[in-house]
This record gives structure tokens, C-alpha cells and sequence, in this order.
């Protein structure tokens, strides 16, 4: 008798720790909105309006720079946001076609020798550490830039930089992440799908035009909002080829994805760590902006993933 | 007229319809030639990249890797990066093992199927679009300062724990999931608790899975650096080799991204192209590091097949 209610004892305490640890993952979530949404409003009341924050384009909450000498904070986030903007839009665009091509070729009609050294290709580039490719970026995109972009910039000797490098960086992140969320939704297309277009004497790209795709569209709109999120969170990889601090003048020309520029999160890692008290709070606000984006993303994919056919 | 109207029209002669359905059929086979061709290409371009990007990495890293030098506990060896590397990774597993484990425990054995599952899933999707960096930001502020731990090794474990959360979540889960029913079913006849049943019974059949799954969050905690700059500090004390959990150290990330960016010519009594050299070494070594875990992910996934194939 008293064993059994020993071990029912034990199921019950089992199962309180297993709630616990399942509860942990909400208290996170919300731990991270509450605490960083917290100090994010401080900047505000630094006489600092929301109007200058987002559309002011000289950041410099130290003061350090202040052109005047006396040591006043700007706070104008509008040109790293810029900066995360552009980068993120002009690498999803060209990741999309790039990774959705790719997935329905390797899903309907790769050969079986090809799908073999795609699939661990794929899985391993999934998890190549950001800083990594930053590297790689440093080394081989920004040179290459610089000579190509010789005659645009004048030879800078800090040309190359910048958001041109940015994007074909982020391209290079957020590429496996968008592939493998594509090719998962283009494979929960049921077979019975592909046999009925083709039995309706469809060419193998009409059954991909016509059937799969539209089948999966919500799959993919999911692949490539999350391919948002992942390259607007993205850091260290961007980090190293923007070598930036200021947005250029010139930003409306050709010439600014050449030379050194900002956005946010590259900004928040030179810097946030050696800030303190009232220019730290502006990094604060600059992490809820990107908290608040991510957030409207995932709301979208978990909304497109809701209206899925298949799954 | 088009051709398929011409082909399928009863008034047309019958010639006429069968050169228009001859027209037709070329056409659509061209059309299907010419997509293929295209997606044959976008993909071995993807491919390429790919193959690049990790050859290329190997190259430029292999002559540092033959030096013993860069094995060793000057400013030009990675000594102590690989010490608190694989000491962050296990101190992050300590806690992420069990706790992710107990999570998904508790949502596939315990929780009823409903509205709690939906809760407990948007929470670790949005955690896992909270950009590492941001998440540093989070772990900084609650772990570094508010609970007196300071920048690190424990804050950064901490941290890489509420980073990694969701995806060890999913990894488990899926892992546990695969469980056949009846195998529970047959525990619980026999009369035991639930919680003896799932010691005895699913966490042994589930055992490959939940390896994969270790492995795999290993290679996230292996590849992370934007969360670590903020919470375990981009510096190493004056002895490194120490199990002490609070002090601050870096990891082969973020060592990486201190060489390259905010301390790019700053290393003492080490030149450029030195620099350059053991950057390229650790990212090699990451990237090896990285074909490793994906490997021996891959083997026991294989184990997994031969276990329930031979059952």
C-alpha cells in the first residue's frame, strides 16, 4: 500500500515539474517583452520626442561626436532603421525566387543523386555560425565590392562596405532557413495532388505551376516572412562588412551600398556594451523596435501557417 | 483563335484542330523545357554557393590549422576559445537537457490537446524569432544585472538556454512523439504510473531522438555569439582554465568577431595578416566543428531507423 502511494506521489510531483518547465518557456517570452519593453519608453523622457527618434538621422546618444563640442546626445534612429530595412527587403528579394526555386526543383524533380548532397548541404549550411559568414564576407564580398565599385565610389580605401555587402551577406544566412521551411511545405503536398495534374496531361511544369505551388502558397508566404525575421535579427555577420557609425549623405545614390553604413543591430553590438544609464536607454528602444518587428512577423507566419491547407 | 480553342472546337476540319493540338503540345513542352532549365540552374547556383562558401572557409583556414601555435595559450592560439567553447556548451546543457526534456514531456504526455498546447507553441515560436541578439540584450539586463551575476559564464549559459529553448522543444517533442501509442498503452495496462511508464517505456524508445536532438542543439550553442557579447563578455581573466562559473570569457565566436571587428589591429605583438590567419583558422574550426555535429547527428538518426526497422 505504501509503495503505491509513494509512486503516486512521485507521478504527482513529476508532473508539477514537467508543468513548471513547460510554463518556463511563456515566462521567457514574456519576461523578454516586459523587461526590454520596460526601459525602452526611458528615452523618451530624456527630451528626446518619438518623431525625432524615427526620423532624426544622426545617432549619437554619448555625445561624443556632437558637432558642436559640447557633449549633447542626438538620438536619431531613422537611418539604422533605414538600414535594416533596405538590407532585409533587398535580401529577401532576392533570396525568394532563389529559395523557392530551388525547393519545388528539389522536391518534384531532382534527381535522387542530387537530392543526396543537397539534403546534408542544406542541414549544415542551416547552422553555419552568423559570425562565420561575416568572416567570409570580410574577406571575399567586400574586396570584390570594392573593385567593382571602384569607379562609383572613387577608390575609397573603406569602399566595399556597406549595405551592398550587407545584402549578399544576409542573403547567404537566410537563404537555408527560407529553402528548408519551402521544401518542408512543398513536401506536406499530398502525392495524390501531382498524380491528379498529371493525369489531366499537365507537363511537369504545369503540375508545379498550377498545382503544388498553389497548394503550398501559405507554406511559402511562412518561408519567407520567417526569412524576414531571421535577417533583420541578424548581427554579427552584418556587423563586420557595414563598418559603419553614421549613415552617409548621399543615401538616395547608388553609391551608398558601397561605403561604410549603419543599421540597428550592428549598431547595438559596437556599441550597447559601452554605454551606461541614459544613453544605454536609446539602445533599449532600438531592441524593442526590433522585438515589436519580429513580433508582427511571427503573428504573420503563424496566421498564414493557420490558413494551410496542408500541413 | 488560340490553339487550344482551335483544338478543341467541334467546327474546326479535323486538320486544322490536329495541327493546333500539334502546336500546342510543342509549345507546352517548350515551356516545360525552359522552366526546367531555369530551375536547374537556380539550383546548382544555390548549390554552388553552398560548396563554396564551406571550401572555401577550409582553404583559407588550413594553413593555420597544421601550426601547433594556433593550438596554444598565446594572444595567436585558441586554447582557451575551445576550453570555454566546449565549458559553455556543457554548462548550457545542464540546464537545457533536462529542462527542454521536461517541457516536452509535459505537452506530449501530460497536457490535454487543446488551448495550453497553442499557448506553450506561439510562446516558443516567438521566442525563437526574438533575434539573438535582442535575447543577449534580455540576458544582460535580468541575469548580468538584475541578478548580480555580471557578464558571465553562467549568465551566458542562462542565456543560450532561453535562446535555445524552442528549438529543443520541437526536437524533443518530435523525438517523444514518435513513440508509438501502443507501446504506452502497454505499460499502462500492466499497471504502473504514468510517470514509471514513461521512464520505463518512452524515454528509452525515444532515446536516439532525444540525442539527435542534443546534438543538434550543441551545434546552435556552438555556432551563437551575438547573444554571449553582452552577457559572457568578448574577454578572457588571467587564468582562463577555470571551472569558476562567474567569471567572464569568450568563446571561438566571439573571439572571431573580436579579431575581426571591435579589436581589428589591437591584438598585442600580432600583425594584419596575422590576424587575418587566425581568424581564418577559427572559422575553420567552426566549421569542422559544425560538419562533426551534423555527421553524428546523422548517424544516430540512422540508428534510429535500424532500431525500429529491426523492432
Amino acid at each position: 500500500m505504501q509503495s503505491m502511494q509513494r509512486a503516486r506521489l512521485g507521478d504527482q510531483v513529476a508532473r508539477v515539474v514537467f508543468f513548471i518547465c513547460a510554463i518556463l518557456l511563456v515566462a521567457v517570452i514574456i519576461g523578454v517583452i516586459v523587461f526590454i519593453g520596460s526601459k525602452a519608453f526611458l528615452v523618451f523622457g530624456q527630451g528626446v520626442n518619438i518623431r525625432g527618434f524615427f526620423l532624426g538621422t544622426f545617432w549619437d546618444p554619448t555625445g561624443n561626436g556632437d558637432p558642436t563640442g559640447n557633449g549633447n546626445p542626438s538620438y536619431g534612429a531613422g537611418g539604422l532603421i533605414l538600414g535594416s530595412v533596405i538590407t532585409t527587403v533587398i535580401a529577401v528579394i532576392i533570396v525568394t525566387p532563389l529559395a523557392i526555386g530551388t525547393a519545388v526543383f528539389f522536391t518534384e524533380s531532382a534527381p535522387g543523386w542530387l537530392v543526396r548532397i543537397m539534403q546534408p548541404l542544406i542541414e549544415i549550411f542551416t547552422g553555419v555560425p552568423s559570425v562565420v559568414v561575416g568572416f567570409l564576407g570580410l574577406l571575399v564580398i567586400v574586396p570584390l565590392l570594392q573593385k567593382l565599385s571602384a569607379p562609383l565610389t572613387g577608390n575609397l580605401p573603406t569602399g566595399g562596405f556597406g549595405w551592398g555587402a550587407a545584402i549578399l551577406v544576409l542573403v547567404i544566412m537566410v537563404l537555408p532557413t527560407t529553402l528548408s521551411i519551402s521544401i518542408d511545405a512543398l513536401r506536406a503536398v499530398p502525392g495524390s495532388v501531382r498524380e491528379a495534374s498529371l493525369a489531366l496531361g499537365s507537363t511537369r511544369w504545369q503540375m508545379m505551376s498550377k498545382a503544388v505551388i498553389p497548394a503550398a502558397v501559405t507554406g511559402l508566404g511562412t518561408a519567407v516572412v520567417l526569412g524576414f525575421t531571421r535577417a533583420i535579427g541578424e548581427t554579427l555577420a552584418v556587423a563586420l562588412v557595414l563598418g559603419g557609425s553614421q549613415i552617409p549623405d548621399n543615401i538616395f545614390t547608388l553609391k551608398a551600398f558601397f561605403q561604410p553604413n549603419v543599421n540597428i543591430t550592428a549598431q547595438i553590438a559596437q556599441d550597447f556594451g559601452e554605454t551606461a544609464g541614459a544613453a544605454q536607454n536609446a539602445y533599449w528602444t532600438l531592441a524593442f523596435v526590433l522585438l515589436v518587428i519580429t513580433f508582427i512577423f511571427v503573428s504573420i507566419s503563424r496566421f498564414l501557417a493557420s490558413r494551410g491547407v496542408y500541413k | 483563335m488560340s490553339a487550344q480553342e482551335v483544338a478543341s472546337s467541334e467546327a474546326m476540319p479535323l486538320e486544322e484542330r490536329l495541327t493546333a493540338l500539334k502546336r500546342l503540345s510543342r509549345r507546352l513542352a517548350l515551356r516545360n523545357g525552359i522552366a526546367m532549365g531555369v530551375l536547374w540552374l537556380i539550383t546548382i547556383v544555390v548549390a554552388a554557393i553552398f560548396i563554396f562558401v564551406i571550401i572555401d572557409l577550409l582553404v583559407q583556414g588550413a594553413p593555420t590549422l597544421v601550426k601547433a601555435s594556433f593550438y596554444g595559450t598565446s594572444e595567436a592560439g585558441i586554447a582557451p576559445e575551445l576550453f570555454n567553447t566546449f565549458y559553455i556548451l556543457i554548462l548550457t546543457e545542464i540546464f537545457l537537457f533536462p529542462i527542454g526534456l521536461a517541457a516536452a514531456i509535459f505537452l506530449v504526455e501530460y497536457s490535454p490537446q487543446g488551448r495550453f498546447i497553442t499557448v506553450i507553441h506561439f510562446a516558443a515560436e516567438t521566442l525563437a524569432g526574438v533575434p539573438s541578439l535582442v535575447l543577449g540584450m534580455f540576458g544582460f539586463l535580468v541575469f548580468a544585472v538584475y541578478a548580480h551575476m555580471g557578464t558571465s559564464r553562467l549568465a551566458g549559459a542562462l542565456t543560450l538556454l532561453c535562446l535555445n529553448f524552442p528549438l529543443a522543444l520541437r526536437l524533443f517533442e518530435q523525438a517523444l512523439a514518435a513513440v508509438p501509442g501502443e507501446l504506452r498503452e502497454g505499460g499502462l495496462a500492466l499497471g504502473s504510473t504514468k510517470w514509471h511508464m514513461i521512464r520505463t517505456v518512452v524515454l528509452p524508445s525515444a532515446l536516439p531522438g532525444l540525442i539527435t536532438g542534443l546534438i543538434l542543439t550543441a551545434g546552435k550553442v556552438i555556432g551563437e555569439a551575438a547573444a554571449l557579447i553582452f552577457t559572457m563578455g568578448i574577454f578572457n581573466p588571467g587564468n582562463v582554465f577555470t571551472l569558476n562559473p562567474l567569471v567572464a570569457s569568450d568563446t571561438l565566436t566571439t573571439r572571431l568577431y573580436y579579431i575581426k571587428g571591435p579589436g581589428a589591429g589591437s591584438l598585442p605583438g600580432v600583425t594584419s595578416s596575422q590576424e587575418t590567419a587566425l581568424a581564418a583558422g577559427i572559422a575553420a574550426v567552426l566549421i569542422i566543428l559544425l560538419l562533426v555535429i551534423n555527421i553524428a547527428a546523422r548517424g544516430v538518426g540512422r540508428a534510429i531507423q535500424r532500431r525500429v526497422t529491426a523492432a
